[in-house]
């Protein structure tokens, strides 16, 4: 089993260069043949301690991985390494465009209950985040190559929000529909 | 019978030596063994030629634990203990199973632990489900140790998708209770696709559709070269054809007014839907009886019947796909799982949504079993080559409780595992020495609408002012998805050491204690055995010998010597009855040698009686 070194940076361990716009098929296959090597159904008839090396391995991978493969969580990865600080408290963002858009997007989420057919009400309402979430990245990536951070930072943030929504009428879908 | 065989792992002697494997489907109703035999998985069969082995156990009056068929047939007689569907209980606490569907309809005296999991009363004892389950599992690596000629190297054992931690490690501890090595728990599912060796092929999104008969699964898997990732799964714990017989049921009594049935005609009504269910799959109407009442059922009405149950299944879909991130266009196979998939009307609409006819062609019983099969053959080392890899997601979030009894997520459902997650908590008083962490898991904000999975205190904090201590807790889930909790306080580095003991688990005593009594059985079984076996051989030499005496003894024996065989006969006699194994066969041994000479002089006689009368030319 090769060295396993926690404070690797997932770009160099993922074998993608270290930007935002990430190709993620081939994050995705670097990935893949990663995980066959480290994976712990490896080791399975193995040692003790290889099983504990290859789940701590494996898991690494996996958080990296997935890190990488969110928009969201790759934005704050990459400000991270860039030693900026995108600690949502310290953050001031004053965006009334955004914030009318937040408040419509909220709104459309309460209505969904009185919606005639709820399922396709959520289904536009998808589609309304990811429009909105797709924008923000494109912000993102911008002021991030050149280097305008405290952008970059208002880009994230607002990735954050609309991540929350999601969740949000995620939460919202299985009530109404009764999973 | 390696009843206890614990082998150090990666210590086998012959590296090229095909190892023994197989796959486990311990289900709720049925159970299966499944092997590569030849490259191919194949189920394997008792000696009576059955492949399904019922998940029931039997404890006997005489102290003997019965499993299978023979343990089902003596449900009616002795309900009480004979248990059955014994996989609802693992993990599970008595409010869990008191509040379930159906619960109050069980025969069994459910033990109330309070936190921990619920406990059976049987003649056997109070039993856990991990023992009821471990019995089960024991029988079927008998089956295979029996018909594969050798000793298992390990199991793959399969769940459902839908197991939380301390289902899985509730299934666990049942198999090292039977003495059998987990090389994996495996995801059903995941077994099924393997099943159809999809693995076999370059790039595709597959979805598995379970429906068994009390709960439902989807699955959405991605196969890309020989990597199996689970991408999402959904389903519904209480949807099933066990439901699609209640729908028949109740139309029976709209459509014929019946009211106020008992208990018993309830259990008639529902066979006799099944029966109905299950002969509209080749039939286009048929005759559902109760008593004298016949009505009609056509498979047009049982389709109107069955679609809004079938509507929740594929809304479940819908949200797997989703959490998948695909569209239905996307899945390029769908795999059938589940007895109540046989249900043409379930075909039909899964492949209507789907866009797709879905696979059908593998026994959807045995499946899972199969594919578990393949899995375990890969993990032991025999298949080389073409390696698959099965990457799983945890099913369900895992989180802690924070003030005000909410949860915050650690590590979030469908999250590839293994995983491990770090969470920085700090002390809110001066000098605070001791932390109490609640870790839990399931979806809702509220702590007590999850499932509690452990609670522990985290001790030896270095004292110091509120909120200058950087507690670091690291949570670990395995390929398994079984949860251990890690602790360091960071400024200082003084590490902590906690022992998670899973609320709904069994803690390593309790295992221990189980081993300890599985030995035991194991033992008083073959001591009991071995007394019967003599028991039984001194009863016949007695009975041997007082016919012979009464018949020759004084034609052939002196006084004396009939006086001194009968003594020893006597003693014998009385051992037999009250004495030890070894005790009567040492006086099997004196009364064999006592009567040596009577048999030798029987012989004799009879030698002498035969060639009586006879020509020497007749011999």
């Amino acid at each position: 089993m090769s060295v396993f070194n926690p404070q690797e940076n997932y770009f160099a361990l993922l074998g993608v260069p270290e930007t935002y716009e990430v190709a993620i098929p081939e994050l995705t296959s670097n990935y893949r043949a990663l995980q066959r090597e480290a994976h712990p159904d490896r080791f399975a008839n193995g040692s003790e301690r290889d099983l504990r090396l290859a789940v701590q391995q494996s898991s690494f991978i996996n958080e990296a991985y997935e890190t990488l493969v969110s928009p969201t969580r790759r934005a704050a990865y990459l400000l991270k390494l860039a030693g900026v600080n995108s600690d949502m408290s310290s953050t001031t963002f004053q965006d009334p465009e955004f914030l009318m858009q937040q408040m419509q997007l909220r709104e459309e989420l309460s209505e969904l209950h009185d919606a005639s057919d709820p399922e396709q009400a959520l289904d536009v309402f998808y589609r309304d985040l990811d429009e909105a979430a797709s924008k923000q990245k494109q912000a993102f990536s911008q002021s991030y190559n050149q280097k305008q951070f405290d952008i970059a930072i208002a880009a994230y943030a607002k990735l954050q929000f609309l991540e929350k929504l999601r969740s949000e009428a995620e939460l919202k879908e299985s009530e109404l529909l009764d999973y | 019978m390696a009843l206890m065989q614990i082998s150090e792992p990666g210590q086998t002697p012959e590296p090229h030596q095909r190892k023994l494997a197989v796959g486990i489907d311990l289900g709720t109703t049925n159970s299966l063994v499944a092997s590569v035999r030849n490259a191919h998985a194949v189920t394997l069969a008792d000696l009576d030629g059955e492949h399904l082995l019922p998940s029931a156990v039997h404890y006997t009056e005489a102290g003997e634990t019965m499993v299978g068929a023979a343990a089902l047939a003596a449900a009616s007689e002795d309900p009480r203990n004979t248990l059955l569907s014994v996989k609802r209980f693992m993990g599970r606490s008595y409010a869990d199973c008191s509040t379930a569907a159906g619960a109050k309809m069980l025969p069994y005296e459910l033990l109330d632990q309070g936190q921990d999991m619920v406990k059976i009363r049987t003649r056997a004892g109070d039993l856990s489900p991990v023992q009821v389950s471990a019995e089960i599992l024991k029988s079927l690596a008998r089956r295979a140790e029996e018909t594969l000629g050798g000793e298992l190297t390990g199991a793959v054992i399969t769940v459902p998708a839908y197991f939380d931690d301390a289902q899985r490690q509730a299934t666990k501890d049942a198999a090292k209770i039977a003495g059998i090595h987990v090389l994996r728990l495996l995801n059903e599912p995941t077994a099924a696709a393997v099943a159809y060796g999809l693995d076999q092929q370059d790039e595709m999104a597959i979805a598995v559709f379970d429906l068994g008969g009390g709960t439902f699964d989807i699955s959405v898997l991605q196969l890309t070269k020989g990597v199996f990732e689970v991408l999402s799964t959904g389903g519904d714990s209480a949807l099933g054809g066990d439901d699609f017989d209640h729908a028949i049921a109740d139309w029976y009594v709209a459509a014929t007014g019946l009211q106020d049935l008992d208990m018993f005609q309830q259990r008639s009504l529902l066979t006799a839907a099944r029966k109905a269910k299950e002969a509209l799959s080749d039939a286009n109407a048929v005759d559902v009886v109760l008593g004298e009442i016949r009505v009609s059922l056509s498979r047009e009405q049982f389709n109107t019947l069955v679609d809004p149950l079938i509507d929740t299944a594929i809304r479940a879909c819908k949200r797997a796909l989703r959490d998948a991130k695909l569209r239905s266009a996307d899945i390029a196979n769908v795999v059938m799982v589940g007895g109540s998939t046989r249900v043409p009307r379930v075909r039909e609409r899964v492949a209507e949504w789907f866009g797709r006819e879905p696979l059908v062609d593998l026994d959807p019983d045995r499946v899972v079993a199969l594919g578990a099969a393949l899995q375990a053959d890969q993990l032991v080392g025999n298949r080389s080559g073409d390696e698959m890899l099965l990457l799983d997601v945890i099913p369900l979030s895992l989180g802690i409780e924070t003030m005000g009894g909410l949860t915050e997520k650690v590590i979030h459902r469908n999250t590839t595992i293994p995983v491990a997650m770090a969470q920085e908590f700090t002390t809110f008083k001066d000098g605070q020495t001791a932390m109490a962490i609640h870790v839990v898991q399931g979806e809702r904000e509220l702590v007590e609408d999850c499932r509690s999975l452990a609670r522990f205190e985290l001790q030896g904090i270095p004292p110091m002012v509120a909120g200058a201590a950087r507690i670091k807790v690291k949570f670990q889930v395995d390929a398994d998805g079984l949860l251990q909790v890690f602790a360091t306080e960071e400024s200082t580095g003084v590490e902590s050491h906690i022992a998670v003991k899973p609320a709904y688990g069994l803690n390593d005593t309790d295992i221990a204690d189980m081993l300890k009594s599985s030995w035991e059985a194991a033992a008083t079984d073959k001591d009991a055995r071995a007394l019967r076996e003599q028991q039984i051989e001194a009863e016949s030499l007695l009975q041997a010998l007082s016919a012979a005496l009464l018949q020759d003894g004084e034609a052939m024996l002196s006084e004396a010597e009939q006086q001194d065989l009968l003594a020893k006969m006597e003693v014998l006699h009385h051992e037999r009855e009250h004495g030890s194994v070894a005790s009567i066969a040492k006086h099997i041994e004196i009364v064999g040698k006592a009567s040596e000479l009577f048999a030798e002089r029987r012989m004799d006689a009879s030698i002498n009686q035969a060639l009586a009368g006879r020509r020497v030319d007749e011999l």
